[in-house]
């Protein structure tokens, strides 16, 4: 029977009584032979001193027996934190309680895709075991199976606790650049504007009306052109991203698939954007539909954001709202507001979604696709194999060509450089929504 | 890291290292005294037997030990679809980790004591060295210091000294047939059924209240 360890990190670990099963160790089976064997042989050959070789292994079992052994013990369990991003080391301390003079050995058994870093055995009644997760989404942290021994080493106590889960994510990608629209709508942020405005940049000198702030005056242009001058600032506005992932294939190496490379670069772009007062929201494409999460500011915007794109996997609740079908057209404008920059993650391996981003180009969304498609087709030796893997290859590039026949850019991501780097292109000037 | 960081490392490495080696060399070095002191008696009386005793207790022994050195080897979760010689590796270590060898090999010495025509102090120091073998396989086993048995010193005194009373006990001149034979063949059942006593509860263990 496996016990569970509740994770609430943050308050003092909860107990969790666990019967334990204690059964004979192989020490005493080791003694018990001996001690049976001499004694049998004494008595056949009548021979004394093979019973007095019988007699310490038996005096030794006897004087264990009167040992009391704990039947139940109380485990303390506690990772350091619910939340870890891929690699991120997570401390996992463990202790027991009420075990007597019993001597504990613990055995972590790591869960699916969660490493240990360091031992996976540990004595004493306290330890600290270190373990990192690989690789993102809802991961269990594993079993701990504690061996309990007696003070004579005679028994031995099982007994087999469950870790808590915790949640994944996607380790960011490196950004620090964004990708900022020419036109933005009316709202106060941290992207320069080509409208005048209130900012700090200087835009240009015009001449003076009345009713302009005479700190503005540009007194050495006023001095040339012999009527009064003041400076005009470009206006600082915000813009709207949505961030889409497409969900639908997963192909490549495991840790480094299409995937993990859109999770990855979505969040890396959510943190870039929001780090420039942009409003971020997410809309995740997978097989029967969408799920979003509408535009929002603040730094809780990335975890909401990467909750809501890990949805797609499997065992997590619903943190945002969703809609059946293909078709973005049905998105509120909440989820896809008018004039939003939209960045598409996305191997473009599904015909259908390709058709949904040629859609929301007509309907005038200004778009730049990240293509994250890094696996091909195994090289073989069979001509036909080969046949197909050209004409896939040749099907790959006629999409990118549609694409940006349209007026949208694809640039394409390895997943090991930085994001800054395929969007250079795009960052250096805004970009220009044309409809 | 710096220099004299790193040859601290390798230090404390090389420690590490030698005292998980050492109960596991000692638990070979006793077994092989052992079988070795077992079969140096003055005369045999089953030339055959004693062969097969012999052969036994080498393998038991032998494949004790290869269980220890190999018990840090470590076993893959998922079995399929492996290479054959992989799979053979794999039956070899769980047939290795799953067969009692050191019982099987203590019966083939104390048989081999047996067939031998020892004098009774040569079976007490049988019985001590067995005694240790059993203690340093336990300590290999389970990576324990040999602190760990500082609570059985007094009880294994004790059992050294039955151990010494059992011997000398058969350089006693030897009773004869009758009513004496009879009544040390009695207390001598009654030995074994107080054995048995004792240790019956090992081999059904009570269940844990709760």
């Amino acid at each position: 029977m496996s016990y569970l360890i509740p994770n609430d990190p943050g308050r003092p670990a909860a107990g969790t009584a666990a019967s334990v099963r204690w059964r004979s160790s192989r020490h005493a089976r080791r003694l018990l032979t001996l001690g049976l064997f001499g004694v049998f042989i004494a008595t056949i050959t009548r021979r004394p001193e093979f019973a007095g070789l019988a007699a310490p292994a038996l005096l030794l079992l006897a004087a264990g027996r009167i040992q009391r052994r704990p039947p139940r013990v109380t485990v303390r369990g506690q990772p350091s934190t619910r939340r870890a991003f891929e690699g991120e080391l997570v401390a996992l301390d463990v202790a027991t309680e009420d075990q007597g003079d019993c001597t504990v050995r613990w055995l972590l058994q790591p869960g699916r895709e969660i490493e240990p870093v360091g031992a996976v055995t540990a004595d004493g009644p306290a330890v600290r075991f270190i373990v990192s997760p690989d690789r993102w989404g809802r991961r269990d942290l594993g079993t701990v199976d504690v061996e309990l021994r007696d003070r004579w080493r005679l028994a031995e106590g099982h007994l087999t606790v469950t870790l808590p889960r915790i949640d994944c994510y996607p380790a960011p990608a490196q950004q620090r650049s964004q990708v900022v629209l020419s036109r933005l709508p009316n709202r106060l942020g941290e992207h320069r504007a080509r409208v005048s405005g209130e900012g700090i940049e200087f835009a240009g000198v015009r001449e003076y009306v009345p009713g302009d702030r005479q700190r503005s005056i540009n007194w050495a242009a006023s001095t040339r052109r012999g009527r009064l001058q003041v400076n005009t600032f470009a206006a600082e506005r915000s813009q709207d991203v949505v961030l889409l992932a497409d969900a639908t294939s997963d192909v490549g190496e495991p840790g480094s698939s299409a995937l993990d490379l859109a999770l990855r670069g979505a969040a890396a772009a959510a943190r870039a954007y929001l780090d420039g007062r942009d409003r971020v929201g997410v809309i995740t494409y997978q097989w029967g539909g969408a799920s979003w999460l509408p535009p929002g500011l603040g730094r809780r915007q990335v975890y909401r954001i990467i909750d809501s794109m890990l949805a797609t996997d499997g065992g997590y609740d619903e943190p945002s709202r969703s809609l059946h079908g293909a078709s973005f057209r049905r998105l509120p404008r909440a989820a896809l507001p008018p004039g939003a920059l939209v960045i598409v993650f996305s191997p473009l391996l599904d015909q259908r979604f390709v058709e949904t981003l040629r859609d929301m180009r007509e309907r005038g969304f200004a778009m730049l696709v990240v293509d994250v498609l890094n696996a091909e087709p195994p090289l073989r030796r069979h001509s036909t194999d080969r046949l197909a893997r050209r004409i896939w290859r040749m099907e790959q590039e006629a999409i990118r060509f549609s694409l940006r026949e349209l007026g949208i850019p694809v640039v394409h991501w390895d997943g090991v450089t930085s994001l800054d780097l395929p969007l250079a292109p795009y960052t250096r000037r805004p970009v220009v929504a044309r409809r | 890291m710096t220099a004299p960081d790193d040859l601290a490392g390798r230090g404390a490495r090389a420690r590490t290292a030698l005292a998980a080696a050492g109960p596991r060399l000692a638990a070979a070095l006793l077994g092989a005294g052992c079988v070795i002191w077992a079969d140096t008696g003055s005369g045999v009386t089953h030339k055959g037997d004693a062969d097969l005793a012999l052969f036994l207790a080498i393998f038991g022994v032998a494949a004790g030990v290869i269980r220890l050195a190999l018990a840090g080897v470590p076993v893959p979760e998922d079995t399929f679809l492996l290479p054959a010689p992989l799979h053979v590796w794999l039956v070899f270590l769980q047939t290795l980790r799953r067969v009692p060898w050191e019982e099987g090999g203590l019966l083939a010495i104390v048989w081999l004591e047996v067939l031998h025509r020892s004098p009774p102090w040569h079976t007490a120091l049988l019985g001590a060295a067995l005694i240790a073998y059993l203690l340093a396989v336990h300590l290999a086993e389970t990576d324990a210091s040999p602190a760990v048995l500082r609570p059985q010193v007094q009880v294994l005194a004790v059992g050294a000294g039955l151990l010494a009373l059992g011997a000398g006990a058969g350089m006693l001149p030897a009773a004869g047939a009758g009513a004496g034979s009879a009544v040390l063949r009695l207390v001598a059942a009654g030995a074994l059924i107080a054995a048995g006593a004792l240790v019956l509860p090992y081999v059904a263990p009570p269940s844990a209240p709760g």
